[in-house]
């Protein structure tokens, strides 16, 4: 199949952007953070964590050594299409961008059995570790853009999807969500994390709008309901890197989706560690 | 006020270091992680670790895998790591360095063994210009999770368990990343 250089070129621009960059309002957080610790621990430990953002990006070189499961969430609308062409050139610049950033040479070789039991090996080529199936969005506009996301695996352990039922009380939702997230807060290791939210019909509702909270979501533009699950993440005092100290989330990033006429909502939260959101954006 | 280490780690640095101290680890130090460190147990228990011409005495374990990506501290404890950690303290390794909390099991084998767990910020980027070299030490097979030994200068981190006190008192253990 015949691919477009052009967005070949773009796609792998912007996964490396994600992996080797702290947003400007991230950063505008963990300056936040530095200011109100008392801590002298959990103080130099954002500030180890900044300074790493600044090298990285300064070098256009991972953030973390776990450079992540690259997905990709594609909004299409007005008179813009897909085709095959398309797609082919998108993986082609995810799989050149893991080879020149260099991301992490972790796709499990083998059949079935031994990508689960990891026998058969790991392939040395960083480009042959494949994207997870890509979200299409319509959208309103004429619009084409690419939103590239790099997955670290810590978060991926700390983070549940199930159901809640609701009673009617959105804070009966909203405190069981914030209690996953405080204990797997004290597990993670890599605090502060950004707690991310999607709450839909089906447990792959949930999990796109969890996916694309972490693309919509603003550290320094916060609701009501995240900054409610932010601050009781905090009272935890888990701290920095679990050290202990009053950053232990940064922020909350929640997307509520449709919702079932029924007594149960479905939760998808995904703990991001410290490095993430990992995510950059390109209009192609 | 920074505590400059080098390994390999003497008995007396281990009794001078307390938790809460931040440090600045130099020197040659071996990493493991899921992969590589049951293996290095195995090689151990069958008396093998000689043969195979490696030295753990007041050595240090940096739980990471190394990759063209760098290196960073992956959750020490997950089970096979966790796991490996009191019998490679037995063996000589003075310094055990990752993240996330370990079992308080775990914290009274190292007071025991007189070895100590550092917490380390993962700072890939910063990292990369501290690493002076690296080779693979044993298990090849395992790729980036063979048992790498890195020549490093300065790489940062806090103690977390020592003496039998940890920094994570209040948090929960689990199998981590």
């Amino acid at each position: 199949m015949t691919t477009d250089n052009r967005i070949t070129e773009k796609v792998k621009q912007t996964l490396i952007r994600a992996a080797s960059t702290y947003r400007d309002d991230q950063k505008e957080a963990y300056r936040r953070a530095i200011g109100q610790e008392s801590s002298g621990t959990a103080k130099w430990a954002l500030e180890q964590l900044l300074a790493n953002a600044e090298a990285a990006e300064k070098n256009a070189g991972p953030l973390c050594d776990d450079t992540g499961i690259p997905h990709l969430f594609l909004e299409v609308g007005g008179k813009r299409t897909v085709s095959g062409e398309l797609l082919e050139s998108i993986q082609q610049g995810v799989a050149i961008g893991l080879r020149e950033m260099p991301g992490r040479p972790m796709a499990v070789m083998g059949d079935d059995r031994q990508r689960l039991d990891q026998s058969g090996g790991l392939d040395a080529d960083p480009g042959a570790l494949e994207p997870v199936p890509i979200i299409i969005k319509p959208v309103s506009g004429d619009v084409l853009r690419l939103h590239v996301l790099m997955q670290g695996g810590g978060p991926e352990i700390r983070g549940k999807t199930y159901r809640v039922f609701h009673k009617h009380s959105v804070s009966t939702v909203i405190d069981e969500v914030a209690g996953w997230a405080v204990e797997a807060a004290g597990q993670l290791g890599c605090t502060p994390c950004v707690p991310a939210i999607g709450i839909g019909r089906t447990h792959f509702e949930a999990s796109s709008l969890m996916v694309e909270a972490m693309i919509r979501g603003n550290f320094g533009v916060q609701s009501d309901l995240e900054r409610e699950i932010t601050k009781k993440i905090n009272r935890s005092q888990t701290g920095p890197l679990g050290l202990g100290g009053a950053a232990t989330a940064l922020a909350t990033f929640l997307k509520v989706g449709p919702q079932r006429a029924s007594g149960v909502r479905i939760v998808c939260m995904r703990l991001c560690c410290c490095m993430e959101p990992r995510v950059a954006s390109v209009d192609l | 006020m920074i505590k400059h280490i080098t390994a390999p780690i003497a008995d007396e640095t281990v009794d001078g270091l307390a938790v809460g101290d931040r440090i600045e680890i130099s020197g040659f130090i071996f990493t493991g992680r899921d992969a590589a460190l049951p293996k290095l147990v195995a090689l151990i228990k069958s008396g093998e670790l000689e043969k195979a011409g490696i030295d753990l005495n007041g050595g240090v374990i940096f739980h990471t895998a190394v990759s063209p990506a760098g290196v960073g501290p992956t959750s020490s404890n997950k089970l096979e790591i966790e796991g490996s950690i009191s019998e490679l303290s037995k063996a000589g390794i003075k310094l055990h360095l990752g993240k996330g909390a370990l079992h308080e099991s775990t914290v009274r084998a190292l007071d025991e063994r007189r070895s100590l767990y550092a917490v380390m910020p993962p700072v890939t980027a910063l990292l990369q210009s501290k690493i002076k070299s690296v080779k693979i030490a044993a298990f090849p097979e395992e790729g980036m999770e063979a048992l790498h030994l890195l020549e490093v200068a300065g790489f940062p981190a806090v103690i977390a368990a020592a003496h039998g006190k940890s920094l994570y008192a209040n948090a929960g253990g689990g199998n981590g990343k």
